[in-house]
């Protein structure tokens, strides 16, 4: 890939609480661009236009859950090899594995540290392009 | 990275002591949902365990990142018995609802343990709270997530400075003085950096002096982007162009009211986490679309492209641009007539319009323009002047629109648009079989500050309630002001106890700020009703239960909160 550096990262989020800390966690510790949507519906009808350079999902979300927004996201054109991250409460090795199956590249478990999220997700990073 | 941490912790801890003042109030409402499980039947059950399961599943997903991981393990083990269950073929039997009942004990427990780290903040919170250990100046009782610092550079009397210096607190600032520009940077140096800056302009019997510290405060690569107010008595035109070429934000002359000052201040030192702007693109040629698409986007912006004019309601509705950019000449219809059908939607009679052509003829632009165009661009243009035409229009716009949904004196949302909120976020909980409060508000005997010490100072309370809504609320909550002394504000996700218990640290706040006016000193408390969805499932009806609840709280003797159940 051409692109190795992380600048904007496309967050998809339901709950208000940790959309906020872990909004911070990223801009002002991370220092990325952030596009925050709190439905799979929103993702899908802004991440074409913000073209992110990552995508971070909750798994379970009222309406259309975290892998299915995946899903529909691998459809664009533009997303279809865009790295993916779930973060869920639930992380057994299994669906380490099943999650990986559906296209994302690691899994990051909730509840998370607020003050080494951002370097967790530059090691992702550099994982998908070392 | 380094220099952003140390108020990435102040801001964490801010969420935190956020968090858990909600947190005991979430589980009462899980709780509640808990005490009808014993009576419902089959199919109602479900319902339960499952809206059990994701509010557990919120819980446990984020205690510890909030410095509870005791909510964390107890959320998550009974979120486990309600997927246990859910799953399960059999009927759900009632003793489940005893087994999740002594876990919500657990977990309710868990609420009360911090981590250490918070601990700290948590205490130094609740000291404030019943004002034991810090002064009464010093301690306005607000939340400290929004606590500014403010450098004044004062052009009077130390009896202003005492005055300013009270106020400012009240209002959530943490401030500092000096008495001459000269001295403005020796103390930024001394004390480190701040979110404003407040100066006089008149010191020395000049207005040299104050702008010559600006412009060498603009020196120090650490201080030169701190935004500047001047604040003075002084309004002359050469003052004013001294302001403008020191780079000074916002020009307020004396008298003001401190909430308008505080106002000022805000938008300010206001974050820049705005949307993206959006763009609509028609143009019947794509690739041409496309090449305006991807400069617009360079600049962050969103955009749309509509190739077919004949569609263009469609993508208005859908995507709701803030401003059209419309070749003049497509197959099928004009552009000038594209921008008069645009404009005969009353929703968009407002929306900028701006032609990008190769169009050269002035007098062809011009009749563009008529027919409700607003500026016209000769292709080909710079990228860099699409993009600041663009910027700019869209910019004006949204103000104008803020002033048409927002109530003027608080900044708050209007009536109307509260109203069309709360229907969007009803929608919105329907949807996602969620819950929100509605909380009506209104402050106690407004009718005797009004005749008591006038309307000026009745403007004053109602600006102060304001602010101290919109610093503890979330930003996800909407806050609207539906006229005279009556607010409402609608919290997403929540229930309404937790609504009632952040209404109830917020009157219990709000009764303790003093106002000030001549020598007397008052203050003045509020009532709030709370409801919330699904108990109630309509707009109307949950705005009436609110509204009862409220009704309930004046005539329990006002300064309460009443929750409708």
């Amino acid at each position: 890939m051409s692109n190795s550096e992380l600048s904007k990262i496309l967050y998809v989020e339901d709950d208000p609480d940790i959309q906020v800390v872990a909004q911070m966690a990223l801009e002002t510790v991370g220092g990325y661009t952030l596009c925050v949507c709190s439905s799979g519906q929103e993702a899908l009808d802004q991440a074409e236009a913000f073209a992110p350079d990552m995508i971070l999902l909750d798994v379970m979300m009222p309406e259309m859950d975290g892998p299915t927004t995946l899903g529909n996201l691998r459809k664009m054109d533009s997303l279809s090899v865009t790295p993916a991250i779930f973060m869920t409460a639930k992380v057994m090795p299994s669906d380490v594995e099943r999650y990986k199956e559906l296209g994302a590249v690691d899994v990051i478990a909730k509840p998370f540290d607020p003050m080494s999220l951002a370097t967790r997700i530059q090691e992702i990073w550099g994982e998908c392009h070392g | 990275m380094a220099d952003s941490q140390p108020s990435m912790h102040e801001k964490l801890a801010a969420l935190r002591s956020q968090y858990a003042e909600r947190i005991d109030a979430r589980v009462d409402d899980l709780c509640d949902l808990l005490d009808v499980f014993g009576d419902a039947n089959e199919s109602k059950r479900r319902d339960i365990l499952q809206k059990l399961r994701e509010a557990t599943h919120k819980l446990a997903g984020s205690g510890a990142t909030f410095g509870f991981p005791g909510v964390t393990e107890h959320a998550r083990a009974m979120e486990h018995s309600c997927v246990d269950a859910l799953n399960g073929d059999d009927n759900i039997e009632v003793g489940l609802v005893d087994r999740l009942r002594a876990m919500s004990d657990q977990l309710r427990k868990a609420t009360e343990t911090q981590s250490t780290e918070t601990q700290s903040e948590a205490e130094k919170f609740s000291t404030q709270q019943d004002g034991t250990s810090v002064g009464r100046e010093d301690n306005p009782h607000l939340h400290d997530s929004s606590r500014q610092d403010i450098l004044i550079v004062m052009e009077y009397s130390a009896e202003q400075e005492r005055q300013t210096r009270l106020e400012l607190a009240h209002f959530g600032f943490n401030v500092r003085i000096v008495d001459h520009p000269q001295k403005m940077i020796a103390d930024l140096k001394a004390h480190g950096g701040v979110d404003i800056i407040i100066t006089g302009v008149h010191f020395d019997d000049s207005e040299d002096a104050a702008f010559k510290a600006l412009g060498e405060l603009r020196e120090h690569s650490e201080f030169c982007t701190i935004p500047v107010v001047v604040y003075s008595e002084i309004d002359t035109m050469t003052s004013r162009l001294g302001a403008v070429r020191a780079d000074v934000k916002a020009y307020i002359v004396k008298p003001v009211d401190m909430a308008d000052l505080v106002n000022v201040m805000d938008d300010v030192t206001e974050r820049h986490e705005e949307e993206q702007f959006r763009v609509l693109v028609v143009d019947d040629d794509e690739s041409l679309a496309q090449h305006t698409e991807i400069v617009l986007q360079s600049a962050g912006m969103e955009t749309r492209i509509a190739t077919d004019p004949m569609q263009i309601y469609e993508v208005l509705d859908d995507f709701s641009p803030e401003l059209i950019l419309l070749d003049l000449y497509m197959p099928g219809c004009s552009g000038q007539e594209i921008a008069a059908i645009v404009r005969q939607r009353e929703e968009y009679a407002g929306i900028p319009i701006v032609f990008l052509s190769g169009e050269s003829d002035k007098d062809k632009q011009l009749s563009a323009m008529e027919l409700g165009g607003d500026d016209f661009l000769t292709k080909p243009i710079r990228a860099s002047h699409l993009i600041s035409s663009v910027r700019i229009r869209v910019a004006r716009f949204r103000k104008l629109r803020s002033f048409m949904v927002r109530d003027s004196m608080t900044g708050l949302f209007n009536h109307t648009t509260t109203k069309q909120l709360l229907d969007n976020e009803i929608s919105r909980a329907q949807r996602a079989k969620g819950s929100l409060a509605l909380v009506a508000l209104d402050i106690d005997h407004f009718k005797n500050v009004n005749d008591t010490y006038g309307h000026a100072v009745g403007d004053r309370v109602i600006k102060a309630l304001a602010r101290l809504l919109r610093q503890r609320l979330r930003s996800a909550d909407i806050i609207g002001r539906m006229g005279g002394e009556e607010f409402a504000a609608v919290l997403p996700d929540s229930g309404v106890n937790e609504a009632g218990r952040v209404f109830d640290q917020i009157r219990k706040a709000f009764s303790e700020i003093m106002f000030h006016t001549g020598d007397k000193s008052f203050n003045v408390t509020i009532s709030c009703g709370v409801a919330d969805f699904p108990r109630y499932d309509s707009a109307t009806e949950l705005s009436d239960a609110a509204d009862k609840a409220l009704y309930a709280a004046k005539h329990g003797g006002r300064n309460q909160v009443v929750k409708a159940q």
